[in-house]
C-alpha cells in the first residue's frame, strides 16, 4: 500500500485504469471464453444491437468485445515487454559506458548513436518483413528501435553520479567496478529513466499499431492495433470498429503516462 | 441494347449475386447517348513496375496501363469469333499439322513515332521477345522456331513441334503485344529505354511517368481505329492505401476504380453514393481461384483422406457470402465456370460437412488428442490479396472445429514465394493462381511433376501422379481442339478425385466508376484493353 | 567554404564510423531476410519460370556471396556510388534524389507546426502548472498522443477531403496541371495541409508535454522565487525567464525526434499517397531492395546528422550560457 500512497492523484487515477485492463486481460479467457478469432456471429452487427455481440461483430463475424478483451493481453504483453527490453539493454549500455569512459564509452555511445540516426519505425519494419510477425518478434523488433534514449539518459546520469559520495565510498570499500555500477549507481539513475518506461509503452503500443496498419500483426493473435488496422477499410460503414480498439488504445497510454507523472512527478524527459 | 443483355447473360452465367446484379442492371442503359470527344480520365493507379513493356512482362499490372499503348493481334470480346475481336490482326489460322500459324495484319498502322508497322515486327516480337524474354510467352511459343513474312501484311509463325492452334488463339490477348522491331532491334531489349518510354500502336500514346505520383497517357490522332480514341488523356494516379480510391472517388478525385482498388467491404456503401457505379463483369477473362495448396511431403497430408476432410470441412457459401461478399463464385476445379470450352461441371464435389470430415480423419488414424487437436499444419496465406488473408483466418477456424490446429505464418510476398515455392516450408497455403483463359498457360504446371524447386505458382507440392503427367504431356500436343478440350475435361475429373490441391472460389474484380464515364466493362479483359471507345458524358 | 558546410562536413566525418555501423548493421539485417529481389520481382511479373530467375539473379549479382557484394557495395560507395536500383531499375541515387526532398519540406513544415504550436500551448499550460487549463491541456495532449498517426490521417481525409471537400486527398500536387509560379505552390501546400497535420500531431502534443513540465520545474527554481519576490510581473516572468529556459530541452528533443518523423512519414506517405523517402523505404523492404534501402538508410542517416547540427546551432543561439555556437 506504500506504493497507492506515494502516487498522487493522477498516478492514482492511471492505476486504477490499468488495474481494470490487466484484470480485463487476465479475465479475458474467462469472461470471453475461447478463441477471440472465431466466428461467432453474423458479420458486421453494430454495437448495442444483439446482447450476445455487445460491441458487435467485424467484417467476418467474430466478437468486437472478445477481440477487445484478447487484445488489451496481446497489446499489454507486446507493449510492457518491449519497453522493458528497450529499458533494460538501455539502462545496461548507458551505464556500462558511463561508467568505463574512455574508448569502451566511445564506441558504445557510436553504436547508440548509429541506432538513433536511424528511424527506429524504419528498423521495426524491416526486421519484421524479415523475421515474419509473431509476438516475439513484435517485441523485438519494436525496442529494437526504442532502447537508445534510456541508454542516452542513464549514461548521463551515471555521468553525473559517479563522482558523488556514495560511489566514492563504495570505492574505497574495494567494489570492483562494475558492481558499482549495476549495484549503486544504475538504481539511483532510476528516477529519470521510469519516465521514460510511460513513452516507451505508449510508442510500443503506437509501433505495434502502425505495424498492424502496414500488414505486419501477428496474425494468431488479436491486437487493438490489428483491429484499428482491418477496420480502417470500412471507416466509413462500420466506425465502431476502429473506434472501439481506439479508445482503448488512448485509457492504456493515458493510465501509463498517468502512472508515470504519478511515480515520478518530478521526473521528466531528458534529452 | 444486345450487347447489354449479352453482357448481363455472361454475368449471370458468372456470378448469382443480387447485389452486383441490381448495379449491372443500374449500368447498363448508359450507352444510348451520342460519345463526346475529349477529356481527362482519372484512374486509381496500381502498381509501378519498373519494366512497363507487355511483350516481356505479361502481367495484369503491366496490362492496366501498357494496353492503352501496346496492342495485341487480337483482344477478347464477348461477341466474335473465337471469343476474340481483332486488334493488329485482321484474321487469324492454324495448319492441321499444328506446325504454323498464319496472320493478316491490319493495314494502314503505324507506330507512334511515325513508322509504319508491318510484318516483320510481328517477327522481331515473336522470336526475341516473346519466345525469349516474355514471362509466358516462353510457355506458348516454346517450339516457334521461325516466323516467315512474305508480305508487309502477312505473318506465318513456323513450329518445330506440333503446337496446338487452339493454345496459341486463346493466347492471343496476352503473349502477343508487338512492339516496334526499329526501336528494339541490336540492342539490349531486357534494357531498353523504350520498356518504360512505351513506343506503340495504340490508341493511347506514353506521355509522362512521375514516379510514386501518375503515368500519363496522351490520345494518339493516328491511331488506326477512325473517331477513336474519345478520350484525351488518361491518368493513373497511384493510391497506396487500400481505403484511398473509395474516397477519392467519392471525392471525385478520381473517376474509376478497377481491380478492386475499392475493398469488397466498402463497396455496398459505394453503391449506394449517387454518381457512382459498380460493375462486377469485364473481368472474365482474369478470373483468379481461391485455392487451398498442399505440401505432400507432410505425412497426414499425403493421405488421400485427410485431404478430402480439409475439403468437407470448408464452407464454400460462407467463403462466396461473408468473404468475397457475393463478388466470387464456389469453385469445384482449376477451370472458371465461364470458359464453356474447357470447364467440366461433373466432377467429384465435397460439400460442407464437418462431421463427414472428421469421420474421415477417425478413419485415417487421426483422432483428436487430450486437447482437441488432432495434429498441427503451418498455415501461409498470400498476402496478395484482402481475401486471401480472411480466408486464411476463416481457414484456420474452419479446421479447428474438426480438431487440426492451423497455427497462422504470415509473410510479405518475397518471403511467402520463397517459402512456399522453392523452400516447401509450409503444410498448407492460401493461393490465388490466375487462369489465363487456356489450360495450357499458367493452369498444368500447379499439378504437373518434376519441375524444378523455385518456380513460382506450380506444382511445389511434392505431388506426383503418372496419370496425371501423361494427361499433361498428350494434351499439350493435341492439336484437335476437340480431343485437347476432352483431355483436359478429364484432367479435372482426375484432380477432383486426387485432390493435389483444394479449388475453394473463383473471383475476379470489381470496377467503381463515377456514371459519367461510359463504355466500362465491354469485354471480358476489360480493365486490361485499350479503352480506346471509353468517353466521359459531361 | 562558408563556416557552417565546413561544419557539417566536419560533422560528417565524426559521424563516419557510425554510418558504416549503420551501414554493416542494415546489410546483415537484410541478408537475413528470407526471399530476395527475384522473388520480389516474381510477384509482381506473375510468372518466371527457373531459368529466367536463375538470369536475373545473376543480372542483379545475387548469386555471388554477402561478403563479396558488400565489398562490392562498399567500394562502389566510396567512390559516391549508391549502387542500382533493382525494384526501379535506375540508379539508386536518382530514386532517392526524386524522393527526399518532398520528404523533408514534409518533415520540416511538421517540425516546426510542432514545435510552434506546441511550445505556445506548453507556455499557456506551464504558465499556471495545475490550474484548470493546465489539467485540460495536460490530458488533452496525453489522448491526442495515443491517436495512431494513420488513424488520424483517415479521420482527416474522410472530413475534409471527402465530406467537406476543403482539400485534396492525396499527392503532393494536382496531376500534370501545368501550374506554376505561385499557383503551384498553392496547389503544394493545399495538398500538405492534412499529411503535415497527421505527422504533426503527435509531436505537437510531446513539445507540449516537454516544455510544459519543465516550465513546472522552473517554478520552484531559486532565480524564479527571487524574481517574484523583486515583483516582476507573472507575464514577464513566464515569457522572458521560464520560457526561454524550458525551451531548451524541446529544442533539444527537435534534433532526437527527426528520425522518428522520418520513421513516422512512412506511414504518412502511405495513407495520403505522397512519393516520398518513407514510403519508398517501405517498397525498399517489400521488394527486397537491398542497394536502395542502405542507400536510404544512409540519406536518413545523414539528414538526422544534419538536423542534430542545426538544433545545436539553435542551442547555441537560445541558450544564455553557450554563446559560442562552438
Amino acid at each position: 500500500m506504500k506504493f497507492w500512497r506515494n502516487l498522487n492523484w493522477e498516478g492514482r487515477v492511471g492505476a486504477a485504469l490499468l488495474a481494470v485492463l490487466i484484470l480485463m486481460a487476465l479475465l479475458a479467457s474467462v469472461l470471453a471464453p475461447g478463441d477471440p478469432l472465431a466466428i461467432s456471429g453474423d458479420p458486421l452487427l453494430r454495437p448495442f444491437t444483439v446482447a450476445a455481440h455487445p460491441l458487435g461483430t467485424d467484417r467476418l463475424g467474430r466478437d468486437v468485445l472478445a477481440g477487445l478483451m484478447h487484445g488489451t493481453r496481446t497489446t499489454l504483453l507486446v507493449a510492457f515487454f518491449s519497453a522493458a527490453a528497450a529499458l533494460v539493454v538501455g539502462s545496461i549500455v548507458g551505464t556500462l559506458a558511463g561508467f568505463l569512459g574512455g574508448v569502451g564509452d566511445a564506441i558504445l555511445m557510436r553504436i547508440t548513436e548509429a541506432f538513433q540516426t536511424v528511424p527506429g519505425f524504419l528498423l521495426a519494419l524491416a526486421a519484421i518483413s524479415i523475421t515474419g510477425p509473431s509476438v516475439p518478434t513484435l517485441i523485438f523488433a519494436i525496442s529494437l528501435g526504442n532502447w537508445t534514449q534510456a541508454a542516452r539518459v542513464t549514461r548521463a546520469e551515471v555521468l553525473s553520479l559517479r563522482e558523488r559520495d556514495f560511489v566514492a565510498a563504495a570505492r574505497t570499500l574495494g567494489m570492483h567496478p562494475l558492481e558499482i555500477a549495476f549495484r549503486e549507481i544504475l538504481p539511483n539513475a532510476y528516477g529519470p529513466t521510469g519516465s521514460l518506461a510511460a513513452i516507451s509503452v505508449a510508442a510500443a503500443i503506437l509501433i505495434e499499431a502502425a505495424l498492424s496498419f502496414l500488414g505486419f500483426g501477428d496474425p494468431n493473435r488479436v491486437t487493438w492495433g490489428s483491429m484499428i488496422a482491418e477496420g480502417r477499410t470500412v471507416l466509413r460503414s462500420a466506425p465502431y470498429l476502429s473506434i472501439v480498439p481506439g479508445i482503448a488504445l488512448v485509457v492504456t497510454v493515458l493510465a501509463v503516462h498517468l502512472i508515470g507523472r504519478g511515480l515520478f512527478p518530478s521526473g521528466r524527459l531528458q534529452p | 441494347m444486345s450487347r447489354i443483355i449479352f453482357n448481363r447473360r455472361a454475368f449471370l452465367a458468372s456470378t448469382a449475386s443480387a447485389a452486383a446484379m441490381a448495379s449491372l442492371g443500374r449500368s447498363g442503359w448508359a450507352t444510348e447517348a451520342a460519345p463526346v470527344k475529349g477529356g481527362r480520365l482519372v484512374v486509381a493507379g496500381d502498381s509501378e513496375p519498373a519494366n512497363l513493356n507487355p511483350a516481356i512482362v505479361a502481367s495484369n499490372g503491366v496490362f492496366f496501363v501498357a494496353s492503352k499503348v501496346i496492342e495485341p493481334l487480337a483482344e477478347q470480346a464477348y461477341e466474335g469469333k473465337d471469343g476474340l475481336s481483332p486488334r493488329l490482326a485482321t484474321s487469324w489460322e492454324g495448319s492441321a499439322d499444328g506446325l504454323t500459324a498464319t496472320f493478316k495484319l491490319r493495314e494502314g498502322v503505324t507506330w507512334h513515332d511515325g513508322k509504319p508497322f508491318t510484318s516483320a515486327d510481328v517477327a522481331f516480337s515473336a522470336l526475341e521477345v516473346w519466345k525469349k524474354l516474355q514471362n509466358l510467352g516462353r510457355v506458348v511459343f516454346k517450339n516457334l522456331e521461325r516466323v516467315e513474312t512474305p508480305d508487309e501484311q502477312t505473318a506465318i509463325l513456323k513450329f518445330s513441334q506440333p503446337t496446338p492452334f487452339q493454345l496459341i488463339r486463346n493466347a492471343l490477348p496476352v503473349v502477343t503485344s508487338v512492339v516496334p522491331k526499329h526501336i528494339y532491334e541490336g540492342t539490349d531489349i531486357a534494357k531498353n529505354p523504350a520498356n518504360q518510354q512505351l513506343v506503340g500502336t495504340g490508341p493511347f500514346k506514353f506521355g509522362e511517368y512521375k514516379p510514386g505520383e501518375y503515368y500519363l497517357l496522351k490520345r494518339n490522332d493516328a491511331y488506326w481505329q477512325k473517331d477513336e480514341p474519345l478520350l484525351d488523356e488518361i491518368v493513373y494516379q497511384f493510391l497506396p492505401d487500400r481505403a484511398a480510391a473509395g474516397n477519392a472517388l467519392e471525392a471525385e478525385q478520381i473517376q474509376l476504380a478497377a481491380f478492386s482498388a475499392v475493398p469488397l467491404a466498402d463497396l455496398d456503401r459505394i453503391s449506394k453514393v449517387p454518381g457512382l457505379k459498380v460493375y462486377a463483369n469485364g473481368y472474365e477473362g482474369l478470373t483468379y481461384q481461391l485455392i487451398v495448396e498442399i505440401n505432400h511431403r507432410r505425412k497426414e497430408l499425403a493421405d488421400i483422406r485427410v485431404r478430402q476432410a480439409l475439403a468437407h470441412a470448408i464452407d464454400h457459401d460462407f467463403v462466396v457470402k461473408t468473404i468475397f461478399l457475393g463478388y466470387a463464385k464456389s469453385s469445384s476445379g482449376p477451370v472458371p465456370a465461364y470458359d464453356k470450352t474447357f470447364f467440366e461441371p461433373d466432377v467429384t464435389k465435397y460439400d460442407f460437412d464437418p462431421a463427414k470430415a472428421e469421420a474421415l480423419l477417425d478413419e485415417a488414424g487421426y483422432k483428436r488428442g487430450a486437447d482437441g487437436n488432432r495434429f498441427t499444419l503451418k498455415l501461409l496465406p498470400a498476402p496478395f490479396f484482402n481475401e486471401t488473408k480472411q480466408f486464411g483466418d476463416y481457414l484456420r477456424q474452419a479446421l479447428a472445429k474438426v480438431g487440426i490446429d492451423a497455427q497462422i505464418v504470415s509473410n510479405d510476398t518475397p518471403a511467402h514465394l520463397k517459402a512456399v515455392y522453392t523452400d516447401h516450408a509450409f503444410d498448407i497455403t492460401v493461393a490465388t493462381p490466375v487462369y489465363r483463359s487456356d489450360p495450357a498457360i499458367s493452369m498444368t504446371i500447379l499439378f504437373e511433376s518434376g519441375l524444378p524447386a523455385g518456380v513460382p505458382f506450380s506444382n511445389q507440392y511434392g505431388y506426383a501422379n503418372a496419370e496425371i503427367d501423361k494427361l499433361i504431356k498428350d494434351a499439350a500436343s493435341t492439336i484437335d481442339a476437340d480431343k485437347r478440350a476432352g483431355l483436359y475435361k478429364e484432367l479435372q475429373k482426375k484432380v477432383a478425385d486426387d485432390l493435389p490441391l483444394i479449388n475453394v472460389a473463383e473471383f475476379s474484380f470489381i470496377t467503381v466508376a463515377r456514371d459519367t464515364v461510359q463504355n466500362v466493362s465491354d469485354n471480358p479483359r476489360w480493365a486490361v484493353s485499350n479503352w480506346s471507345n471509353v468517353w466521359l458524358k459531361q | 567554404m562558408p563556416p557552417l558546410v565546413s561544419l557539417f562536413l566536419k560533422r560528417l566525418l565524426g559521424a563516419l564510423p557510425v554510418l558504416a555501423i549503420v551501414l554493416v548493421g542494415s546489410f546483415l539485417l537484410l541478408e537475413a531476410a528470407s526471399g530476395d529481389a527475384v522473388d520480389a520481382y516474381v510477384a509482381r511479373s506473375g510468372a518466371l519460370d527457373a531459368e529466367q530467375m536463375t538470369q536475373l539473379r545473376q543480372e542483379w549479382g545475387l548469386d555471388k556471396g554477402p561478403v563479396y557484394r558488400f565489398k562490392a557495395y562498399a567500394s562502389a560507395l566510396a567512390t559516391g556510388d549508391l549502387g542500382w536500383s533493382t525494384a526501379f531499375e535506375r540508379p539508386v541515387a536518382s530514386v532517392i534524389l526524386e524522393r527526399l526532398p518532398i520528404t523533408l519540406l514534409l518533415m520540416v513544415l511538421a517540425t516546426a507546426l510542432a514545435f510552434l504550436f506546441g511550445s505556445l500551448l506548453g507556455v499557456i499550460a506551464g504558465a499556471r502548472p495545475g490550474s484548470v487549463r493546465d489539467r485540460f491541456l495536460s490530458i488533452a495532449s496525453l489522448a491526442v498522443y495515443a491517436v495512431p498517426g494513420f488513424w488520424l490521417g483517415l479521420v482527416l481525409i474522410v472530413i475534409f477531403a471527402v465530406d467537406l471537400r476543403w482539400l485534396p486527398i492525396g499527392g503532393i500536387e494536382s496531376i500534370a496541371s501545368g501550374k506554376a509560379g505561385l499557383a503551384r505552390l498553392a496547389d503544394i501546400a493545399a495538398h500538405l495541409v492534412l499529411p503535415v497535420t497527421s505527422l504533426a500531431t503527435v509531436y505537437l502534443a510531446l513539445y507540449l508535454r516537454l516544455m510544459r513540465d519543465r516550465m513546472s520545474e522552473i517554478w520552484h527554481e531559486p532565480f524564479v522565487q527571487a524574481l517574484r519576490a523583486r515583483g516582476l510581473g507573472r507575464s514577464r516572468i513566464v515569457w522572458r525567464h521560464i520560457a526561454r529556459n524550458a525551451v531548451l530541452p524541446v529544442v533539444t528533443m527537435l534534433g532526437l525526434q527527426a528520425a522518428a518523423m522520418l520513421g513516422g512519414s512512412v506511414v504518412v506517405e502511405s495513407v495520403f499517397a505522397i512519393p516520398g523517402f518513407g514510403r519508398l523505404a517501405a517498397e525498399a523492404v517489400a521488394r527486397r531492395d537491398t542497394p536502395l534501402l542502405l542507400g536510404i538508410i544512409l540519406c536518413s542517416a545523414v539528414t538526422v546528422i544534419f538536423a542534430n547540427l542545426l538544433v545545436d546551432l539553435a542551442y547555441g543561439r537560445l541558450d544564455p550560457r553557450v554563446r559560442t555556437g562552438r
